[in-house]
């Protein structure tokens, strides 16, 4: 079998590191920047959530060419599992979140196991399926809260070892869901390199090529499924202590169509792509809403003109314009 | 004059402006937009009108009111969003609620900001337990309540022996069975259920569940189904042509406007109960009531119904509060409302429970004429 080595990563030079750093620091301070007001704080925080929800589908289209319609199951069940654990049982934030990643590689391990030999339209169709059947379950099963969801979920609390942290207000919850986002960011940027991103790319550009190397297709889709469930997962944990109401419209088409969107906006394959498309999109509906029904026609006309006339997104346009 | 002191006066005016009092915000979320859209633009517009009515005596406190209405799109995310701008916009209270969950996840951020959040029409029992908010007002009668008035019409009114239940098969629909299942032991019903069909929200047709129905032969038959747009018109009509003897007995709230329009005639005997009507007593008999209808069909043209009174009674028991007050503090204003007495709204005088639940008034009602959506109103 031939060895198919990762490319590694460029050494990074220091001016591109102190770059990184500074835009680090600059997103952290944004907030502040804008003002400081709770509707600041909240925003950005609901950016950084959905942004980090959007990751998940971002690597299922990204390195496998596949629309997955069934992400909202695994927003779901980070919500889920923190507004259940923590109303229930009292579990602080780290248990909530280590239960979203385990019940979230779980599911997706069987739902990609399913779905192994399925692909293009016949993966979205089987993925959305398992959506709506997890939404019929949530809306009747009272025991995790029914059609009327679950009230009451405690403000995040993440101990540490020596100090403890609580986030009462949007304020507080602002580090942690841009931690969680730069963690997203990090890893992502990393599986562009790895080997497994490396493969799965290849499997998608050039099947033929890979056979001829070794790779079991199926066996790259599996990972590649796997490992994007806990990134929305986590988002839906972080989503679910920023709201403080978890309810069956975790299902809704309103984050799938988000999700979708976000990511083919930009273009695939862009680092930053989903957060950009994540912050233009709740930009427009919450600074320039056209009013409900016609927010809904454009996003939805936004995604289909996309798709039809610039499959590579706002960065493929840039770069045939740019070319002339 | 010329411009330098044009300047001069326009910059004067500008500082003195904020010294003025500055209007009080009431701040509406409802759905305006997608299928709920026109329930909610009756709710809004009521409030509408309840504000002009108040300006036009003067405003609250010396100052005057402004409405702020925003659309919630029926989804919980976009709700979030609004009531984060009505926190922006520093609403001194927010009338909100059409479906429960949407209120549900408002809830928290409104409570958390200190703003005064009056529920208009959302029936979930979880509003008021006061864990997302210690401080909640809700309008609409609860679940509980309406099952007490189906239950005590069809143990003391139709002394009924043989009861069937056909039931929407969620919450909604399951909880009103269990409700009105435990209204029968507190009033020691002395008959049997005999039977229980049930049914999924979307469906519309229920020939399979009727012909059972019949078969039983009940004296009467409890439904809930909250379609009113398709699911029930189609039950109605699936009801008559399956000509079951059995009295239709629909639980409250559910006859509205769409089913009469869609079924007609064949809604003709179903006895229901609900919490206001333009033309039925005792409503026709209060000033506040008749002075409303009067002035939201001058103002819409059409007559207001259930959800404009409950849009229009919210803006009244709060700005009571206030006058009584003199006080726009969330703590204050709420603890005027919870577990007292509000006088002269298009209710009439609202007595409300220490959980902030406003006690209805009700009123069972037997359909005569479907097409003309006319109802007698009985005992």
């Amino acid at each position: 079998m031939t060895v198919i080595e990762s490319r590694s990563p460029t050494p990074m030079p220091l001016l591109r590191a102190a770059s990184i750093g500074a835009f680090i620091v600059l997103g952290f301070f944004l907030p502040r920047l804008l003002g400081g007001t709770s509707v600041a704080y909240s925003t950005l925080t609901t950016i950084a959530i959905f942004a980090v929800m959007c990751y998940g589908v971002d690597v299922v289209l990204s390195y496998l060419g596949e629309v997955s319609l069934g992400h909202t199951l695994f927003w779901a069940i980070g919500g889920y599992a923190a507004a259940n654990l923590s109303t229930k049982y009292g579990l602080d934030g780290w248990s909530t979140a280590l239960a979203t990643i385990a019940l979230c590689l779980a599911a997706a391990a069987f739902l990609g196991a399913v779905t192994l030999r399925t692909r293009e339209f016949v993966f979205s169709l089987v993925t959305y399926a398992a959506a709506v059947v997890a939404y019929e379950i949530a809306f009747n099963w009272d025991a995790i809260g029914g059609s009327d969801g679950i009230v009451g979920i405690p403000p995040l609390t993440l101990p540490l070892v020596a100090t403890s942290f609580s986030a009462a207000t949007q304020e507080d919850l602002w580090p942690v869901s841009f931690v969680l986002l730069l963690l997203t960011l990090g890893l992502i940027a990393r599986f562009r390199y790895s080997r497994l991103g490396t493969v799965a790319l290849m499997a998608q550009m050039n099947p033929a090529l890979a056979a001829s190397l070794g790779v079991d297709p199926r066996r790259v889709r599996l990972a590649v499924f796997v490992i994007s469930a806990p990134i929305t997962g986590l988002a839906g944990w972080l989503y679910a202590y920023q709201r403080a109401y978890v309810g069956p419209d975790m299902f809704e088409s309103y984050f799938l169509v988000m999700m979708l969107t976000a990511v083919v906006l930009v273009g695939r394959r862009v680092l930053i792509g989903p957060l950009v498309g994540t912050a233009l999109l709740v930009a427009q509906q919450n600074l320039f809403s056209l009013g409900g029904d016609w927010n809904k026609i454009v996003l939805g006309s936004v995604l289909a003109l996309v798709l039809i006339f610039w499959p590579t997104g706002l960065v493929g346009l840039y770069r045939r314009f740019s070319k002339r | 004059m010329n411009r330098t002191t044009k300047l001069a006066f326009a910059m004067l005016l500008g500082l003195t402006a904020p010294a003025m009092a500055q209007d009080i915000k009431v701040g509406t979320i409802f759905p305006l937009s997608g299928g709920a859209g026109p329930d909610g633009q009756t709710v809004t517009n009521a409030v509408k009108l309840m504000v002009q009515q108040i300006n036009d005596k003067g405003g609250l406190l010396g100052r005057k009111l402004t409405v702020v209405s925003k659309d919630d799109e029926s989804t919980p995310a976009v709700g979030v969003s609004r009531a984060n701008e009505m926190i922006a916009e520093k609403a001194d209270v927010v009338i909100e609620g059409w479906n429960s969950p949407v209120t549900l996840a408002m809830q928290p951020i409104l409570a958390r900001a200190g703003i005064m959040d009056i529920t208009a029409v959302s029936k979930s029992d979880l509003i008021l337990n006061g864990q997302s908010n210690p401080y909640a007002v809700r309008i609409n009668s609860s679940n509980g309540f309406d099952a007490a008035v189906i239950a005590k019409y069809i143990v003391e009114t139709l002394k009924a022996k043989k009861v069937a239940f056909l039931t929407q098969n969620d919450v909604y629909g399951n909880g009103f069975q269990s409700a009105v299942e435990a209204e029968f032991k507190n009033l020691n019903f002395s008959g049997e259920v005999v039977m229980t069909e049930k049914f999924a929200f979307k469906d519309t047709d229920f020939r399979v569940q009727l012909t059972n129905l019949k078969g039983a032969n009940p004296d009467a038959i409890i439904v809930t189904n909250a379609s009113n747009s398709s699911g029930l018109p189609a039950m109605v009509e699936q009801y008559r042509q399956a000509d079951i003897k059995s009295a239709f007995v629909g639980a409250v709230g559910i006859m509205l406007t769409t089913v009469f329009k869609v079924a007609g005639d064949a809604n003709n005997g179903i006895v229901s109960a609900d919490i206001f009507f333009p033309d039925l007593p005792p409503f026709t008999t209060m000033p506040e009531s008749t002075a409303f209808v009067a002035a939201y069909k001058k103002a819409y043209g059409v007559d207001p119904d259930k959800s404009a009174a409950l849009g229009a009674a919210a803006v009244q028991v709060w700005a009571q509060a206030v006058e009584s007050t003199k006080s726009l503090d969330r703590k204050t204003v709420a603890e005027a409302i919870r577990g007292k007495t509000i006088k002269g709204t298009v209710f009439g005088d609202a007595q409300f429970l220490p959980n902030g639940q406003m006690q209805p008034r009700y009123v069972v009602f037997k359909v005569v004429d479907g097409k003309n959506a006319k109802l007698e109103a009985l005992r």
